[in-house]
């Protein structure tokens, strides 16, 4: 762990990975960036350091020597909300969405670009410093009046089912934010419907159709393969 | 059984029998000579008694023979040696004729009984040969083990007509791989046969241990190690043989262990060849991974190390070049490693697809979102049968199989040419065809396509890692369903994926 000297007003980003050479990437990537690095090579340094950094924003790896990732993030939410982006690989869905459902904010699958990792990071740091969503949200050519419940595609207001309509809310108020099946399920349609995924699928198919201009090739909401879905953020 | 001729061997007849026709010969013999004595003197008369002698020593054996002689003697001395009907001799002459006549008796007796006992023995071992040739002639035919336990039990049942057990073992133990109509071995008897073949010694009746079983128990041992029992149960009463008997259920066991051996020897040989054939393409499989493997990392490498050493003469533009191309291939090995992990993970069989009620055209859309950045600008069209319903597949695995083939439909098609996508259900299945205007493949390589490393030559950089449709086949039939590729009549390659609508619930594909 290092604190860095004369950066207190920036960011701090708490990386919690074993793997040095991964650490060197990311300290280069997000110190370029302008952002506060501090960094832990082991679970139990990790969960230290988020005592002692209070950072604004946490990376980890799942596959840590010490601990289950999972488990760090069950001991982070115990006293705190910071956001928690996962590193994982490609195979790993399930422990991603347990990543998630658990209450990380977001995941990145290994390797990745230094732009899609910036892109995720500003995304949940812009989202925990939020403290209600705009009342107006606005990604390309769809807009989402939240207080009137009105949705413009291309300025063109679309009809949508009261399902349809609360399924977008959800997703615009994450914007940006993978949301598991798990998730959404539960805050739609309740816990008796976990075991119903069919009914998530119509609705999202359906709102596509009427939302997107191509539902072959969404461009605002997002399929997450195996692990949920997730709204375009307006960047 | 075929006996051998009657007049070498008496056994048919009754002991009884035999000393009852010895006293009828001698008593034959007598009235014959009573009706010669006119023309005979007393002392000829003993070659009548003489004949029947050989005769008895001929048909009735030797103890009969010398009862012969001995009643011979004395019938000849009571009615023909003076005086008449009375034991009494006058010319003590006569002692000599009747010792020389018992002595010529046992004599002949004893030589004819030698001669056919060697007969009978040599007959014994003719038939024995003759059923030994026999059933090697079948073995030798017989090409796996039921063969030759068949074989086996067919020659003694014929040539011994007795009871055969054959154990072989499994798991440890020992079971009836082979029996004569329906005869089974209690637990006993069981008990004995193992012994056997764990100590790798005879046996039950007539053997040092367990003589008291009826049964015969001989290991059928190989070169290293014993391949079952053989255990024979023989009515003794109808084989006076003895040890010849012996000695010849024992070249039965030889030869049944020695088919057996050869059974198990030419599996060995074919499972070995077997194994060097998968040898062979697991070292063209390593070579040509190394290859894809480190033709990746030598660009980065070079990449890399003449960013480090060459940095101050190299311009911008050449700069954003070499990162572009390091780039490009460490997104190369990545897939070929993904790629690699899916075949594995697919060849070990812990790939399992794990359904959900999935959207096609949701899956169209993630394969085409991960797929057309690398299609260099091909469009891709797409046509989806309207209300395509949820299909229950793994999303996942099928976004790979979808990548895959627009990928693999990318590689060997000309720059812009395009590529055609499309959606529709028959009956309870779902049909996902990805068409390109490519060259195609020729027909004799079209099964041959979705074998693992199989490539089509295509231009240098392109080069595929042929796992791609393998891995396709492996998830598609995972998924219960079929993959099959054909020429389009107008050019181009067409790939078609069939599925099940209602996997796992519906039946599987036939394969």
């Amino acid at each position: 762990m290092n604190t860095e000297q004369g950066s207190t007003n920036l960011p701090r980003i708490l990386v919690i990975d074993d793997e040095a050479a991964i650490q060197r990437f990311l300290k280069t990537a997000l110190d370029t960036a302008d952002f506060s690095v501090h960094q832990a090579a082991d679970a139990h340094s990790g969960l230290a350091a988020a005592v002692a950094v209070r950072p604004d924003l946490i990376l980890l790896d799942l596959g840590l020597p010490d601990l289950d990732g999972i488990e760090v993030i069950r001991r982070i939410r115990e006293w705190s909300q910071v956001p928690i982006i996962v590193l994982s690989v490609r195979e790993r869905e399930d422990d991603k969405v347990k990543a998630l459902d658990t209450g990380a904010d977001d995941y990145l699958t290994k390797p990745f670009g230094v732009a899609e990792l910036l892109a995720r990071v500003k995304v949940a740091l812009r989202r925990s410093l939020q403290q209600a969503p705009e009342p107006v949200f606005q990604v390309g050519e769809l807009v989402v009046d939240l207080p009137h419940r009105v949705v413009t595609v291309r300025g063109e207001q679309v009809a949508l089912t009261p399902t349809e309509y609360d399924l977008l809310r959800m997703l615009v108020v994450h914007a940006g934010k993978v949301l598991t099946h798990s998730q959404i399920l539960k805050q739609i349609w309740g816990t008796a419907y976990l075991e119903q995924p069919h009914v998530l699928r119509v609705n999202i198919s359906n709102l596509r159709r009427k939302i997107e201009l191509d539902p072959s090739r969404p461009r605002f909401i997002i399929t997450e393969p195996g692990v949920g879905y997730r709204l375009k953020s307006p960047d | 059984m075929k006996r051998g001729s009657p007049f070498i061997n008496p056994p048919y007849v009754g002991p009884f029998t035999r000393y009852l026709f010895a006293i009828a010969m001698v008593a034959g013999t007598t009235v014959l000579c009573e009706q010669a004595r006119p023309y005979l003197s007393p002392v000829n008369m003993v070659m009548p008694y003489l004949l029947a002698v050989v005769l008895a020593a001929v048909f009735l054996g030797r103890l009969p023979a010398i009862i012969t002689a001995l009643l011979g003697v004395v019938a000849f001395d009571f009615f023909f040696v003076p005086p008449r009907f009375s034991l009494t001799i006058h010319d003590k002459e006569y002692l000599v004729t009747f010792v020389t006549l018992f002595t010529v008796g046992v004599v002949i007796s004893t030589l004819v009984a030698k001669v056919r006992e060697s007969l009978e023995t040599l007959r014994v071992r003719e038939q024995q040969t003759s059923s030994l040739y026999n059933l090697s002639r079948d073995l030798a035919a017989a090409v796996d083990t039921t063969a030759v336990l068949s074989a086996v039990l067919r020659h003694i049942e014929q040539s011994l007509d007795a009871q055969v057990v054959i154990l072989t073992p499994a798991d440890g133990e020992l079971f009836a791989a082979a029996a004569t109509d329906a005869v089974e071995l209690n637990s006993d008897e069981k008990e004995i046969a193992t012994w056997s073949f764990r100590s790798r010694r005879l046996a039950g009746r007539g053997t040092g241990s367990y003589p008291e079983s009826p049964w015969r128990f001989l290991p059928l041992k190989a070169l290293a190690d014993v391949l079952g029992v053989l255990c024979i149960s023989i009515d003794e009463s109808r084989h006076p043989e003895g040890r010849q008997l012996h000695r010849f259920v024992n070249s039965f066991a030889t030869q049944t262990s020695m088919a057996l051996e050869r059974i198990r020897l030419i599996g060995e040989a074919q499972q070995a060849q077997l194994l060097m054939a998968r040898e062979n393409l697991e070292r063209a499989l390593l070579n040509s991974i190394s290859h894809d493997l480190r033709t990746p990392l030598a660009a980065i490498t070079g990449v890399l190390s003449t960013l480090v050493e060459e940095e101050d003469k190299l311009s911008a533009p050449n700069r954003a070049d070499l990162l572009e191309t390091a780039r490009d291939q460490a997104e190369r090995l990545n897939r070929f490693v993904a790629n690699l992990l899916d075949m594995t993970r697919l060849e070990a069989g812990a790939l399992q697809p794990r359904p959900e009620p999935c959207d096609i055209q949701d899956l169209i859309g993630c394969a085409l979102a991960a797929a057309e950045p690398r299609l260099s600008g091909r469009e891709v069209s797409v046509s989806l049968e309207p209300d395509l319903p949820l299909v229950s597949l793994d999303l996942v695995l099928m976004i790979q199989v979808m990548v895959n083939l627009l990928e693999n439909a990318g590689k060997h098609t000309p720059e812009g040419s395009p590529i055609e996508l499309a959606a529709r259900t028959e009956g309870d299945r779902l049909v996902i065809e990805v068409s390109d205007r490519g060259p195609g493949v020729p027909e004799h390589d079209l099964g041959k396509i979705f074998d693992k490393f199989y490539r089509t030559p295509v231009p240098e950089g392109a080069g595929g890692t042929g796992l791609g449709l393998s891995i396709c086949k492996g998830i598609v039939e995972a998924h219960g369903g079929s993959i099959a590729a054909e020429n389009r009549k107008e050019g181009g390659l067409k790939v078609i994926v069939t599925l099940h609508r209602d996997w796992p619930a519906g039946g599987r594909e036939p394969s």
